[in-house]
């Protein structure tokens, strides 16, 4: 059996890989969660790493983000004011998010409820601000096969990681409805609310990785 | 049979926390809008970037995602593969230069001027 | 406070959760990981074949130039590149994890079925939906892909490359369709490896096998990224016309649209995953071999632990040596001196590996069933095959062999022909319980011979060839004249060599397909192995695996020879009082 030994001292470390029956004393969900996360990362961090490789050896000039993206709102020139905004968005939904699995462990079944939908709203907002923000470039004449601004891998690289995660962010919104209205139908009455943690973990998942594509791409 | 016990930390840790963690979060993410704001440049921008960027992940992982709440064997799991990320983008780095410096070199006059010399020099003979 | 999460904790359940409604649920639509594992088993063998055809027309090619006229050289390059690719990919990689890691994970810990069947059941369609795909490259116009199975860029998406309009699209496509049933699998793979071991089962107890299935699991869901997404990368540039692996390029004397991608960042992407997938298919090979040697020598699997870390050795190691594939490719020269030393030192738990194979039949009662011929087989074309890497791993020695048939002659014989004969040890030793018959040995036997030493007829020759200078993916060598007159003769050989050995397959077909029909229910455990997988009481096992109670694991997998004991053997399940009983007096402990 695993030992009450404290949880993060090496000794724990060993005590969980050589018990029997589970490594992990977590549910099966959460723990296949995680993996696919792992999973998951490696894919967000080999498109990441392979955008680096593309811009570090592209022949034409790099356009500069901070210009790009730069928005005129009421007469004042903002650089990157719109993924500004998009990153507090995706943040808030995060903040949400962590209340969410809070009130479910409390068994606070509604309010959980509302905060994950609430989730989902902030997540569909930051697509639709995606959306506008594709736009904008499209009308500027970026294209995955063309540039005017300079570089050709830039807009190939803008469509292709900001689509990926646009793609998670969409799914994660689904999958929140989903899990909500599971909840609301009483599907998990008499069990644990896990399932709000699980998705919670993915939802957090894909706001780390857009501090990640912040960084590196927009602030690079 | 069928039964799986979590421990009760994750209940436990106050609201208080989270809220601390998410204006924690608004905050260094102001950060660094402010670095491209200020245009910052050179390896200031970059340290400032990456360390906000480390650090918000942080966060994130650890409180948000309960990370930090559980026992060593999860977060080692979580943690370590990436490693073997970290050895990729290394050598795709150096790569990157390499790809650049051969261009550099191959499509620079003065290479062409030496095949064109190359040529004089070798003529095949007819 | 527990949690009880009914939801989830199906393999852990009494039996009659796992009851199926109909046969259609039974059958088709199943949850039970034995019948998805055959499901898997079966399509994979079926694509296997439709490869093993394939190399057979490019051997009637190779061996007699200019007979078969409908083999034209754009036929033969599609040929290479579906033969690798199904070979690896669709046959291996599903077979040894899809069909054995589904059939054996569960039974050999002790589980009622993976941790999410209903999961485990999309995986299976999942694949089978990446084979349609894949097979439906061969009926659009322009053919499947010829640009080789590691699809290199440019020219995998350039006029010119035969399939290079529908073939790259839909190989591409089945790829990323392939990677979402493997993820899915996999998944359920290591959730349930880690979670839901019976009591006793501690992670040193496992048997090898499971440890290999585990890290190469581990490996694939790590590596398959790598593929992913230089799959949709490629895509992007085919379809939009994208630049990230094109660089400027005049093609048929135009200039085309594309402007300053990397093409080595696809090598590099590609072999970073393609590396670990040699390590996919070969640890469970490792696993299964350990297995079957240990039953048939009648002795414990000599260093369990040994093997063990050798295994997670290599699964870490596997991850930084990618780049010995593309000594030739222009990458930087400086990274050579670190990739050629971490090949060097991956080197070393493989061949500790080998040495305790070998030590595991030192002076055991080594039974020469077909099992284990296959498996002491797999130790020599495991032998051979290793060492020509040993070659290939350093610069100056890859740099004239690269792309020339040695290389061919290496990876056949180590990633090739080895998991196939362990393929064929599994199946000829877990047989048994996967139907409750025992394939015939005489068809078996003849099988083993023709193979085994067809393989060396084969491949031996190709190593030779290479030191020649006959170059990889070529259709013919014409009039070349670099190369010697010998080198057709030796290639007509091996033609004839091959042919022998696709042939000779049918007789293990035909021998699955006798034995399902007319052969004879065989006793209950008949090679008298310890571990838990041959423990329940019926064979094949029922759905749930375990009837009313799961066992109890008292024991390692490799009891075997004890002194003393009745039978040779002691099964995982047997605790320690009833050994006491069953032995002499005079029984020492164990
Ligand atoms: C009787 C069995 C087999 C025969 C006769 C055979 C024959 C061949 C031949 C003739 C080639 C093409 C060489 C060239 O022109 O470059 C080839 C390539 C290849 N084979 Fe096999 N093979 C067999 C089994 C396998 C197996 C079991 C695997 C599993 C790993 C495999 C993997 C490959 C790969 C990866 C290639 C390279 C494809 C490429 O160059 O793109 N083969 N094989
Ligand atoms: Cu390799």
């Amino acid at each position: 059996m695993q030992s009450q030994s404290n949880t993060s001292s090496l000794q724990s470390l060993v005590d969980d890989w050589s018990a029997e029956k589970q490594a992990f004393q977590v549910p099966w969900g959460k723990l296949m969660m995680w993996i696919f996360l792992l999973s998951d990362t490696f894919i967000f961090s080999i498109f990441l790493t392979a955008y680096m490789n593309v811009r570090i050896s592209a022949t034409a000039p790099w356009p500069n983000t901070s210009e790009v993206f730069a928005l005129t709102i009421g007469g004042i020139h903002l650089p990157l004011i719109l993924i500004a905004i998009m990153t507090f968005v995706l943040i808030s939904s995060s903040g949400t998010m962590a209340l969410a699995v809070n009130y479910a462990y409390k068994n606070n079944k509604k309010l959980a409820v509302k905060l994950m939908l609430a989730t989902a709203f902030l997540g569909a907002m930051f697509v639709s601000m995606q959306a506008f923000e594709w736009s904008k470039l499209i009308s500027e004449g970026v294209r995955p096969w063309s540039n005017p601004l300079g570089a050709e891998q830039f807009g190939a690289c803008f469509f292709m990681i900001t689509g990926f995660h646009g793609v998670h962010v969409s799914a994660g919104v689904i999958y929140l409805c989903i899990v909500a209205a599971k909840i609301l139908a009483g599907h998990y009455d008499g069990r644990s609310l896990h399932i709000v943690e699980i998705t919670g973990l993915y939802w957090h998942f894909v706001d780390l990785v857009w501090v990640f594509i912040f960084a590196l791409f927009y602030l690079w | 049979m069928g039964i799986q016990t979590v421990d009760e930390s994750h209940e436990v840790s106050s609201l208080a926390k989270y809220f601390k963690v998410w204006i924690l979060l608004f905050v260094l993410s102001a950060f660094s809008y402010m670095v491209d704001l200020f245009q910052l440049q050179g390896y200031l921008r970059w340290t400032l970037v990456l360390m906000f960027m480390m650090l918000k992940a942080a966060f994130i992982l650890s409180v948000f995602m309960h990370l930090g709440l559980e026992r060593f064997a999860l977060k080692t799991l979580v943690l370590l593969p990436p490693g073997a990320i970290l050895v990729l983008i290394l050598f795709m780095a150096v790569e990157g230069q390499y790809t650049t410096q051969s261009r550099e070199f191959n499509f620079s006059q003065l290479w062409q001027q030496e095949i064109l010399d190359f040529k004089d020099h070798h003529s095949p003979s007819e | 406070m527990a949690i009880v999460d009914a939801g989830t904790a199906i393999a852990d359940q009494p039996a009659h959760m796992h009851e199926p409604t109909g046969w259609f649920t039974q059958y088709v639509w199943s949850q039970d990981h034995k019948v998805i594992a055959i499901q898997y088993g079966i399509t994979a063998i079926f694509v296997g074949l439709v490869a093993l055809v394939l190399s057979g027309l490019m051997r009637l090619q190779l061996g007699f130039p200019e007979t078969f006229h409908f083999i034209d050289p754009n036929a033969y390059l599609q040929f290479v590149t579906m033969h690798g690719m199904i070979m690896v990919i669709y046959l291996l990689t599903a077979l040894l994890l899809g069909g054995f890691g589904n059939y054996l994970i569960p039974l050999m810990l002790g589980a009622r079925d993976m941790v999410f069947p209903y999961m485990n059941m999309l995986s299976f369609w999942t694949y089978l939906l990446s084979v349609l795909i894949l097979l439906a490259s061969f009926f659009v116009t322009g053919g499947p892909t010829g640009a080789g199975w590691t699809l290199y860029p440019p020219q995998a998406i350039l006029d010119g490359t035969p399939g290079a309009d529908m073939g790259i699209i839909l190989m591409l496509m089945s790829l990323a369709v392939f990677i979402v049933a493997f993820t899915m699998g996999g998944l359920n793979y290591i959730t349930t490896i880690l979670q839901a071991r019976t009591h006793g089962m501690s992670l040193m107890r496992m048997p090898l096998a499971i440890w290999g299935i585990f890290v190469a699991t581990a490996l694939g869901l790590l590596a398959f990224p790598a593929l992913l997404v230089s799959a949709i990368m490629m895509t992007l540039d085919k379809l939009l016309g994208s630049s990230f692996f094109m660089p400027a390029i005049v093609s048929l004397g135009e200039k085309l649209d594309y402007a300053g991608g990397s093409p080595v960042l696809f090598q590099h992407l590609f072999w970073f995953f393609g590396h670990p997938e040699v390590y996919i298919v070969a640890l469970p090979a490792f696993g299964m071999v350990s297995e079957v040697l240990s039953v048939h020598a009648r002795k414990n699997i000599f260093g369990y632990r040994m093997m063990v870390w050798a295994i997670v050795a290599i699964g870490l190691l596997s991850f930084v040596v990618w780049a010995h594939h593309m000594y030739v490719s222009g990458m930087s020269p400086v990274f050579g001196y670190f990739f050629a030393t971490t090949t060097l030192i991956i080197a070393v738990p493989t061949a500790i590996k080998v040495y305790n194979w070998v030590l595991t039949l030192w002076r055991g009662n080594i039974h020469l069933t077909v099992p284990m011929l296959f498996a002491i087989g797999f130790i020599f074309t495991f032998t051979h095959g290793g060492l020509t890497g040993l070659f290939l791993g350093n610069v100056v020695i890859d740099l004239p062999l690269s792309d020339t048939y040695f290389v061919v002659g290496h990876f056949h014989m180590v990633m090739g022909v080895s998991p196939i004969m362990v393929l064929f040890a599994a199946i000829y030793h877990w047989f048994p319980l996967i139907s409750g018959k025992k394939l015939h040995d005489g068809m078996g036997k003849w099988h083993f011979w023709i193979t085994f030493l067809g393989t060396y007829a084969i491949y031996l020759p190709m190593h030779y060839l290479g030191f020649l200078g006959v170059p990889r993916r070529y259709y013919a060598m014409g009039d070349t004249g670099f190369t010697d007159t010998s080198v057709q003769s030796l290639n007509a050989g091996i033609t004839v060599s091959a042919l022998i050995v696709g042939v000779a397959q049918l007789i293990f077909i035909f021998n699955l397909i006798y034995t399902v029909r007319n052969g004879k229910k065989c006793e209950r455990n008949p090679w008298h192995a310890a571990s838990l997988e041959w423990q329940p009481a019926v064979y094949p096992p029922p759905h749930g695996n375990w009837g009313d109670k799961l066992p109890i694991v008292y024991r390692w997998a490799y009891d075997y020879s004890v002194p003393d004991v009745q039978q040779d053997y002691i099964p995982q399940n047997v605790p320690q009082d009833a050994i006491n009983e069953l032995s002499k007096p005079r029984g020492k402990s164990l």
